[in-house]
C-alpha cells in the first residue's frame, strides 16, 4: 500500500512537471509559426443556439475554400478555426484565450452578442481586429476600434419596423421578444422608444431562452393584434406563429433578420394563412448573381439552403480577405496586432467596399457596417 | 376559460409522462430519470417516420413500438443488473442513460430544433373562445387512455401482479408471480405512455430537439412526487394540477417570470407537508 | 504501526497534490511563464474541485443524493458578486475584497442550505434528490426575475483576472483542512455510520438529524466559495450556467473518483475538466454531444460495475488494488484492500452480512504480511 502511494505520487509529480511544461508558452509571438493565415471565431456549437453557430461556421468554412481554391492571398492559404462557446461569454473569453495562443492573426469574434462583448473585450487588450457576423448589439462595436461587425445593428431594426408599422397604418399591435436574448431586447428597447415617440402603441408579451417552446399563452394574448412584430429567431418565431395560427389569429407576422430561414419550418399542411415579413439584409431566393453564387456553392457543399447566418460567416470571412488583400498584407507571420492596424486602416477608408452575398457594405470608424434593408414577405 | 383547457390538456400530457414514472417506482422502486428522454426518442420516431412515409397513423405506431422496445431495454441493460444495489447507484445510472440518449440524439439529428408536423386539426370558436382542437383531442385521449390504464391494473390478472409486486416484492415472489416480467412490462408500459405524451406533445407544440424531453420530464417527475410516487390516480391528479397551476401562472403577467420557481415551491411544501406525496402510501421502515 | 502510517501518509497526499500544483504554478504565473488558457484551466479546475469535495460530503459520506448542488453554487455566485461591487467601494484592495465576499458568499449559500435542510431531510433518498433539484432551479428562476441581478441576460462581475487560480487553490487546502479533520473526527465516523444504516446509527444514539443538517450545511458553504470564483472567473454571470444538468456534471466526478474518496475527488474533477477543456477545442458542431455521451458512459459503467450484486466476485477478483498487489508483491495480498477498508479515505461501502464474514476471514489470515514484508 505504502509503495502504491509512493508510485502515485511519483507519477503524479511527473504528470504535474508535463503539466508545467505545456503550460509554458512564450507570449510575445504566437503567431511565428504560422504557415496560413489564421482566422480565429468563437460561436454556440452546442446547446440551445448551435444552430446559428454552425451556420456561420458552414459559411466561414466554405469562404475559406474558396479564397484558398483561388490562391489565397498572394500564394498564402487562410484558415478558419470555431471554437464552441455555447452563445455563453465565459466560453467565449476563455475561447478566445486558446485561439490567441494557438496563433490567431484575425477573427470573427463571436456568433452571438453576449459572447463577442466577452470576446471582444480580450481582443481589444490585445488589439486583435475582429468582424462579427451577426453580434448585433450596439455595445459590442463600442467595445473599441478594433470592432466590426457584417450584420445590421439591433436599433436599426426596431426603429425602422415601429416606422414601417406605423406607415402601413395598423393600430392593434402586438409585440413579443425574448428578454434572455440581447439581440432580441435590444431591436425590442429600439422599437418602443421609437414607437412612443410616433405615437404608436402596442401589447408586449415576452419570453426566454428556457420558456420558448410553449408559447400557447403568450398566443392567446396577442391573438386579436393585427400585426405582431417579432425580434427573435425563426426556430421560436415558426412556434410562436403556429401557435397563434391554432389560436385562431389572423395578424400579419413580421420579423426582423433573425426570421431568415423560418420558410423551412414550415410544410405545406401546417403553413397558416397569415401573412409572415421580415427584414433582412440576404434573400435565399434573389436573383443577384454574388447571391445566387454563394446559394449555389453553399448547397453543393453541405446539401441545404444557407441561411442568413451562413451568409454572414462568409461575407464576415470575405471582407477580411479583401481587406487584407487591399492593406497588402504580405507576410503570413504578421502579429495579430500589426494585422489589426493594418485592416483598421483599410476597411474604414471611404474608398473601401465589399459587395457579397448580404448586399453592398461599407464601414466607419465606429464599426457599424451601412448596408440596404429590404422587406422580405414569405409566400 | 381557454387557459384553463390549455392548462387541462398540458396537464394531460404531464400526467402521461406521471404515470410511468409513478408505476416504474411502485414496482421497481426507482426513479426511472431517463423518463423524459423516452419522450424525446418518440418524438424522433415520429419525426423520421414522417418523413419517410408521411402517414401519421404509422408515425403514432412507430413511436409506440420504439419507445416500447427502447424501454425494455433500458430496462434489461442499465437497471436490472443494479437490482438490489442501493438506490442511489440506481438513480446515477438513470442519470447516466438519460446523458446517453440525448447524446445519441444529437449525434444523430444534430442539435438543431426540428420542425415536426403530425396532424393539423386547426382549431374552432365558440362565442368568444377560440380552441385548438389538438388541445381538445389530447384532453379526450389522455382520458381515455388512464381509464383504460386503470381498468388494466384493477381488472385483469397481469395488472393485479403489478399491483402485487408493487405491495410487496418478496411475497409476491413467493406467490408464483414473474417479478422480473413484471418489471419489464412494467417498463413497457411507462415507456409506451411516454409515446402517448410525444405524441400529443407534438400536437402542442410542433418541434422537437434531443434536450426535448428534459423539462417535461422534470415536471411530469414533479407531478408525480406531488400526486405521491408510486400512486397511479395521484399520478394523474399531480399531472392535471401542476398543469394548470403552470398555465395560470404564466397567464398573470405579474407571476408570468416565476412560474417554474411557484411550481418547484409548491412541490416543496406538499413534501414537507406531507412527505409521500397528496395521494400516497406511508411506509414503515423496517430493520 | 506500518498501517498508522500508511494513514497518514494518505492523509497528506490530498494537500501534497494541491500545494505543489499550487507552488508550482504560482512561481510560473509570477515570473510570467504561464500560459492565459493554462490560467484559465487552472481557475476552471480550482471551482471544480471545491465543488466535487464539497458534493462528496453530501453523496459519499452523508449518501444523500442531492441535485441542487448548483443551485448553493449559484447563490454564492450572485451574492458574491454583489459583495465584491460593495465592498470594492471602500476596499481598495481586490484580494482582501475577494476573500471577504467569498467568506460571505459562502455563507450566504450556507444559510440557505440551513434553510432548505432543515426541512428537508426529513425526506430521504429520492424525495430529497428532487427537493434538491427542486431547489436550485427555484434559486435560478429567482436570480433570473429579481430586478437587481441583471436579469435574463446575466449579471456582470469584474473578473479578477489572471492570478485567481492562485486564490481558488488556496480556498482548495482551506477547504481539505476543514473537510479532512470533519471526515476524520468522531463527527465523520457518525457521519458515515448514518450513510451505512440509519436506523442503527440513530439507536446508537447518534442525532441523525443534527449531523445531517451539519453536511448540508458545509457543503453549501463550499459551493458558495466555489460560485464567488466562478463568479470572478467569467462574467457575466448566467443563470441558465446553474441548472441541474451542471449539478450532474458535478455529481460525474464525484462518482468517477469514487463515492467517499477525497483524492479521488480532487484527481477526478481535475481530469474531467481538463478532458472538458481539451474536447471544447477538438470536437465542434453536434460531434460536442460525444463529450456528454462520454459522460454517461462513465456514470453507467462505473456504477454498474461498481455496485451490481451480481459482480461481486468479479470485483473481488479484479479488484485494482488487488491486482497491484499481485504485480508488485508477486503474491496476492488481500490485506492490502483490509488495510484501505481501515483507512478514513475510503470508507467501504455498506457491509453484508456475507461480505462481513469473508472480509474478516481474511483479514485474520494475512493480518500479519504487511508488517513482516515491511520489516
Amino acid at each position: 500500500m505504502k509503495k502504491f502511494v509512493r508510485i502515485m505520487s511519483v507519477v503524479l509529480c511527473v504528470v504535474l512537471c508535463a503539466a508545467v511544461f505545456a503550460a509554458c508558452g512564450n507570449k510575445k509571438s504566437y503567431t511565428a509559426n504560422n504557415t496560413e493565415y489564421f482566422i480565429g471565431a468563437t460561436g454556440p456549437l452546442t446547446g440551445g443556439a448551435a444552430s446559428y453557430g454552425i451556420s456561420v461556421q458552414k459559411g466561414a468554412t466554405l469562404a475559406v475554400e474558396e479564397i484558398n481554391k483561388a490562391g489565397g492571398l498572394n500564394g498564402v492559404n487562410f484558415k478558419f478555426e470555431m471554437r464552441d462557446d455555447k452563445a455563453e461569454a465565459a466560453e467565449a473569453g476563455t475561447g478566445y484565450d486558446t485561439l490567441y495562443e494557438a496563433g490567431m492573426q484575425i477573427s470573427l469574434g463571436s456568433v452571438t452578442s453576449g459572447a463577442c462583448k466577452s470576446f471582444g473585450a480580450k481582443a481589444k487588450e490585445d488589439n486583435v481586429f475582429f468582424m462579427t457576423p451577426s453580434a448585433s448589439e450596439q455595445a459590442v462595436i463600442e467595445i473599441g476600434d478594433n470592432a466590426f461587425r457584417v450584420c445590421f445593428g439591433d436599433p436599426d431594426q426596431g426603429t425602422l419596423a415601429a416606422q414601417q408599422i406605423k406607415d402601413d397604418g395598423f393600430t392593434n399591435v402586438g409585440v413579443i421578444y425574448d428578454s434572455s436574448d440581447s439581440y432580441s431586447t435590444g431591436v425590442y428597447e429600439a422599437f418602443k422608444q421609437k414607437a412612443n415617440e410616433i405615437g404608436l402603441t402596442f401589447t408586449e408579451q415576452k419570453f426566454d431562452a428556457e420558456n420558448k417552446v410553449d408559447f400557447s399563452t403568450q398566443a392567446g394574448a396577442l391573438k386579436d393584434c393585427d400585426i405582431v412584430f417579432m425580434p427573435f429567431y425563426y426556430t421560436e418565431a415558426a412556434l410562436f406563429i403556429k401557435a397563434s395560427a391554432a389560436k385562431g389569429s389572423t395578424a400579419v407576422f413580421f420579423g426582423c433578420d433573425g426570421f431568415d430561414g423560418i420558410a423551412g419550418q414550415f410544410t405545406a399542411t401546417d403553413k397558416p394563412a397569415n401573412t409572415i415579413k421580415y427584414i433582412t439584409p440576404f434573400d435565399v431566393n434573389s436573383t443577384d448573381a454574388k447571391v445566387s453564387a454563394f446559394v449555389t456553392a453553399f448547397k453543393a457543399k453541405y446539401g441545404e439552403e444557407p441561411d442568413q447566418f451562413a451568409a454572414d460567416g462568409y461575407d464576415a470571412v470575405m471582407a477580411i480577405y479583401q481587406a487584407m488583400k487591399t492593406a497588402g498584407v504580405s507576410d503570413v507571420t504578421i502579429s495579430a496586432s500589426d494585422l489589426c492596424n493594418k485592416a483598421k486602416a483599410t476597411i474604414t477608408s471611404s474608398s473601401f467596399s465589399y459587395t457579397g452575398a448580404t448586399g453592398s457594405m461599407k464601414w466607419d470608424a465606429s464599426g457599424a457596417c451601412t448596408k440596404s434593408a429590404q422587406i422580405v414577405e414569405l409566400d | 376559460m381557454s387557459t384553463l383547457i390549455d392548462g387541462l390538456s398540458l396537464g394531460s400530457i404531464y400526467a402521461l409522462i406521471a404515470l410511468g414514472y409513478t408505476m416504474v417506482y411502485g414496482i421497481a422502486k426507482m426513479l426511472n430519470f431517463a423518463h423524459g428522454d423516452i419522450i424525446m426518442v418518440g418524438t424522433y420516431a415520429i419525426l423520421t417516420t414522417m418523413a419517410l412515409c408521411g402517414f401519421p397513423a404509422v408515425a403514432i405506431v412507430m413511436a409506440v413500438i420504439v419507445c416500447t422496445i427502447l424501454g425494455i431495454v433500458v430496462e434489461k441493460v442499465a437497471y436490472k443488473p443494479l437490482r438490489g444495489a442501493s438506490p442511489l447507484a440506481v438513480l446515477i445510472t438513470a442519470i447516466g442513460v438519460s446523458y446517453l440518449l440525448q447524446s445519441i440524439a444529437q449525434l444523430i439529428y444534430g442539435a438543431k430544433p426540428q420542425p415536426v408536423t403530425l396532424i393539423n386539426f386547426g382549431h374552432v370558436t365558440f362565442g368568444s373562445t377560440t380552441l385548438n382542437i389538438s388541445t381538445l383531442v389530447t384532453l379526450g385521449v389522455a382520458a381515455v387512455i388512464m381509464a383504460g390504464l386503470t381498468v388494466f391494473i384493477k381488472k385483469t390478472k397481469t395488472g393485479r401482479a403489478m399491483l402485487a409486486v408493487s405491495e410487496d416484492r418478496g411475497a409476491a415472489e413467493l406467490m408464483g408471480i414473474p417479478v422480473n416480467k413484471v418489471i419489464t412490462l412494467t417498463f413497457g408500459i411507462g415507456s409506451a405512455l411516454a409515446a402517448a405524451a410525444s405524441v400529443f406533445y407534438l400536437l402542442q407544440i410542433p418541434a422537437t430537439s434531443p434536450t426535448v424531453g428534459s423539462l417535461p420530464g422534470i415536471k411530469a417527475f414533479t407531478a408525480a412526487v406531488i400526486g405521491g410516487i408510486g400512486s397511479i390516480p395521484g399520478a394523474m391528479i399531480g399531472g392535471i394540477l401542476l398543469g394548470v397551476i403552470e398555465k395560470v401562472c404564466m397567464s398573470i403577467p405579474a407571476l408570468n417570470p416565476y412560474t417554474t420557481a411557484i411550481e418547484f415551491s409548491l412541490l416543496i411544501v406538499i413534501l414537507l407537508v406531507k412527505p409521500t406525496g397528496l395521494l400516497g402510501k406511508k411506509r414503515r421502515e423496517k430493520v | 504501526m506500518a498501517s498508522r502510517k500508511n494513514i497518514k501518509f494518505k492523509y497528506y497526499v490530498s494537500y501534497l497534490i494541491v500545494a505543489v500544483a499550487l507552488i508550482l504554478f504560482t512561481v510560473l504565473q509570477l515570473t510570467g511563464g504561464l500560459k492565459r488558457s493554462t490560467a484559465n484551466l487552472l481557475a476552471e479546475i480550482g471551482y471544480s474541485v471545491i465543488l466535487a469535495v464539497s458534493l462528496n460530503l453530501v453523496v459519499g459520506f452523508l449518501g444523500e443524493l442531492s441535485l441542487g448542488h448548483a443551485g448553493f453554487m449559484c447563490i454564492g455566485a450572485y451574492l458574491g458578486t454583489l459583495f465584491m461591487k460593495v465592498f470594492s467601494g471602500f476596499i481598495p484592495s481586490q484580494l482582501v475584497c475577494l476573500i471577504i465576499s467569498m467568506i460571505l458568499g459562502g455563507l450566504c449559500a450556507a444559510f440557505f442550505g440551513f434553510i432548505v435542510g432543515l426541512p428537508a431531510l426529513r425526506l430521504k433518498g429520492d424525495y430529497l434528490a428532487i427537493v434538491t433539484l427542486a431547489f436550485g432551479e427555484i434559486v435560478r428562476n429567482l436570480f433570473k426575475n429579481l430586478p437587481w441581478f441583471g436579469g435574463a441576460m446575466g449579471y456582470t462581475s469584474k473578473g479578477y483576472g489572471s492570478t485567481l487560480f492562485i486564490i481558488a487553490f488556496v480556498a482548495i487546502l482551506v477547504m481539505l483542512f476543514a473537510v479532512q479533520n470533519l471526515v476524520r473526527s468522531k463527527h465523520g465516523r457518525a457521519i458515515t455510520a448514518i450513510r451505512d444504516n440509519e436506523i442503527a446509527a440513530r439507536a446508537t444514539g447518534i442525532n441523525v438529524t443534527y449531523y445531517k443538517l451539519i453536511v448540508f450545511v458545509i457543503a453549501a458553504f463550499f459551493a458558495g466559495v466555489a460560485g464567488v470564483i466562478y463568479a470572478n472567473y467569467t462574467t457575466p454571470i448566467l443563470y441558465s450556467f446553474f441548472s441541474y444538468n451542471y449539478s450532474i456534471e458535478i455529481l460525474v466526478m464525484v462518482v468517477l473518483g469514487s463515492m467517499g474518496s477525497i483524492t479521488g475527488s480532487i484527481l477526478a474533477a481535475s481530469f474531467l475538466t481538463c478532458v472538458n477543456f481539451y474536447l471544447k477545442t477538438h470536437l465542434s458542431g453536434d460531434m460536442a454531444a460525444l463529450k456528454y455521451l462520454v459522460y454517461a458512459l462513465i456514470l453507467m459503467i462505473v456504477v454498474i460495475f461498481g455496485n451490481a450484486p451480481a459482480l461481486r466476485s468479479f470485483r473481488e477478483k479484479y479488484n485494482p488494488k488487488v491486482l497491484f498487489a499481485k504485480f508488485f508483491k508477486k503474491k496476492p495480498n488481500p490485506a492490502a484492500e483490509r488495510n484501505d477498508a481501515g483507512s478514513w479515505d475510503r470508507i467501504p461501502t455498506k457491509i453484508k452480512m456475507d461480505e462481513l464474514l469473508t472480509v474478516d476471514v481474511k483479514s485474520n489470515e494475512s493480518v500479519q504480511d504487511p508488517d513482516k514484508g515491511e520489516k
